[in-house]
């Protein structure tokens, strides 16, 4: 008999794993039925500080309505997490994160699995197609940087045949070649006739163009962030003039949920404007970057998306 | 009766052959001795040696004893999901092994099918059709007016991956159960159909307690592995151990370091479930020992 009820017992188990799944969904737009169930599932890969990592000894939050699988804010830390918490507390309901691979987020089909991606995400022509986009919490400003020595370059204009390093097959390398297009941006490629000159990552490029004004590379197009570390880690470099474009970083939300996600994107949009308004996002932005990341995406004219067609 | 003789009190062995036996069984004995304490000092040699070849190059162990019980955390989900995946396998490879042995062309079919497929595909493929391919289906049929029946199809991650593990394992394990039914003579059978049993009573009564004995090794083998295939499930975002190690790993580049420590707690792991096996065999063999 001791057999008979093993068995039983595993298909009981099994059949409770397979049930334990089958929410039902009454609610007929997307915004109603977070509002009702009181979280916001918001997906994250902590593979990318310091927008998202795992806290060392961070505890699952008590008395939480995250299921078993989700994780509470206490077990993440980083710019994202903090905006989702700032974002779900708009909505007045608590914010759960799920962690697949990025590779999965950009992918779209989420199979309801989880309402939101913030997880700053670059809004691009090829995503639109999968994901809606919200309002962007912030930009990667692009800029070029030059060694510290050089005098002779008072704005990215004056960089004309000059050879620019940065990262193959990034924007900068696209921008370069006058093919990078940005929704909701117009592109002006200020430098005439640059020379590439591809590296597998920014942080090669700023070594080489380290080593001397124009013994290696004239100049370095990278993200402002990145060159502004770069600087603070001791190199010496300085940036030339103001940004030149910006990349725009935006919550996504899957095209294929059900039910109806369009009130919600539109909802997300406001409470993000609302975070740029109140300053909530200028103050994250000053926290983890040390910049203002954040303003020129306050501006980014959402509506020109026009997603939903 | 050389036995009896010996262990009666108050006699001395008189057969000068027992002690000149007992001397060789006490010196192979202390060889045995020797031999284990030599392959133990070449392990700990190998070990220093890595270690000093890791501290050579830019090895950080402050770093290692200050973030493994990080890593450490994930242990618990990935013994959790082996053992559920283990236990639902071992059904499987029961039913599957059944099949394979029935003369019913329908089961036969179905379970070669089975195995045939399964064994031929690799584990990363199943886990994403699983937790990617499925919900496809699942959106069609809720599109077809099925909401409940739909839901079915899209599972969480922890679901998705004990399922495939399942599923993976138990195509490996009905041969593995299919093998140790097969060991187990043609003259038992006889034997019992000559009593009247039916093939069922067979199976139940005569077949399946012996062969457990030749199979619960091996399952015990399979689970072993599994821990260390468990590591795939962390691409679903599952805060297992080695999930734990490469994202943590990132936020100081410390990748050796986080890998060393996951490395290091799956081969504990190992060890301690091949000793745990290993009791459990010498166990189940207890009953056949002369």
């Amino acid at each position: 008999m001791k057999k008979y009820t093993i068995a039983f017992t595993m298909f009981v188990v099994l059949g409770l794993l397979l049930s334990a799944c089958g929410g039902t969904a009454t609610a007929d737009t997307k915004l109603e039925e977070i509002l009702a169930r009181g979280t916001l599932i918001v997906s994250t890969d902590p593979a990318y500080p310091p927008q998202s990592e795992l806290v060392e000894g961070g505890k699952r939050a008590e008395n939480t309505k995250c299921a078993a699988d989700q994780h509470t804010a206490s077990e993440l830390s980083g710019f994202d997490i903090d905006v989702s918490v700032a974002i779900a507390e708009k909505l007045g309901v608590e914010a759960c994160f799920v962690t697949p691979d990025w590779t999965l987020i950009t992918g779209g089909n989420w199979a309801n699995r989880w309402d939101i991606s913030v997880g700053s995400m670059t809004i691009t022509p090829e995503r639109m197609e999968k994901l809606y986009f919200t309002q962007p919490y912030y930009t990667t400003p692009a800029a070029f940087f030059v060694h510290t020595d050089n005098t002779s370059y008072a704005q990215p204009g004056d960089l004309a045949g000059k050879t620019i390093g940065g990262c193959t097959g990034c924007t900068y390398d696209m921008y370069l070649a006058g093919t990078l297009q940005i929704p909701g941006e117009t592109i002006n490629l200020v430098v005439d006739d640059p020379q590439f000159m591809g590296y597998e990552t920014d942080l090669n490029a700023l070594q080489d163009l380290a080593l001397g004004d124009g013994m290696r590379l004239d100049a370095v197009l990278t993200a402002q962030p990145t060159g502004v570390g770069a600087i603070s880690d001791g190199l010496p470099l300085k940036q030339l003039g103001d940004p030149v474009y910006f990349e725009y970083l935006a919550a996504a939300v899957d095209i294929a949920t059900t039910p109806d996600p369009e009130s919600f994107v539109q909802k997300i949009t406001d409470v993000i404007l609302e975070l740029h308004a109140d300053g909530t996002l200028l103050q994250l932005s000053e926290q983890y970057y040390g910049l203002d990341l954040t303003t020129a995406a306050g501006e980014f004219d959402w509506e020109m998306l026009n997603q939903f067609k | 009766m050389a036995v009896e003789f010996l262990q009666t009190p108050g006699k001395p062995p008189e057969d000068p052959h027992i002690a000149m036996g007992q001397a060789l069984m006490a010196q192979q004995r202390k060889e045995r001795l020797i031999l284990m304490v030599r392959i133990g000092v070449v392990w700990v040699g190998l070990i220093i040696f890595l270690i000093i070849v890791l501290l050579q190059l830019d090895f950080d162990p402050s770093y290692v004893l200050a973030h493994y019980p990080f890593v450490l955390e994930g242990l618990l989900i990935t013994l959790g999901i082996s053992l559920a995946s283990i236990a639902a396998a071992t059904v499987l490879a029961l039913v599957g092994a059944m099949g394979r042995l029935s003369r019913n062309p329908l089961a036969q079919g179905i379970s070669g099918f089975y195995v045939s497929l399964v064994r031929g595909t690799p584990l990363l493929i199943q886990i994403y059709i699983i937790y990617l391919g499925l919900p496809q289906i699942g959106k069609t049929l809720i599109s077809m007016g099925h909401p409940q029946l739909g839901q079915l199809f899209v599972l969480t991650g922890v679901q998705s991956g004990i399922l495939a593990l399942s599923l993976n394992y138990g195509a490996y394990m009905t041969e593995i159960f299919r093998a140790g039914i097969q060991s187990i003579s043609h003259g038992q059978r006889e034997a019992a159909e000559s009593l009247g049993m039916n093939r069922w009573q067979i199976m139940r009564r005569v077949i399946l307690p012996q062969a457990v004995r030749i199979i619960i090794p091996d399952i015990g083998n399979q689970f072993i592995a599994m821990q260390k295939d468990s590591a795939q499930v962390s691409v679903m975002g599952i805060w297992e151990m080695t999930y734990r190690a490469n994202r943590f790993a990132r936020q100081d580049s410390k990748f050796m370091e986080m890998f060393v420590i996951a490395a290091a707690f799956y081969w504990l792991l190992t060890i301690v479930s091949s000793w745990l096996e290993g009791l459990l065999e010498r166990k189940l063999a207890h009953a056949y020992e002369r």
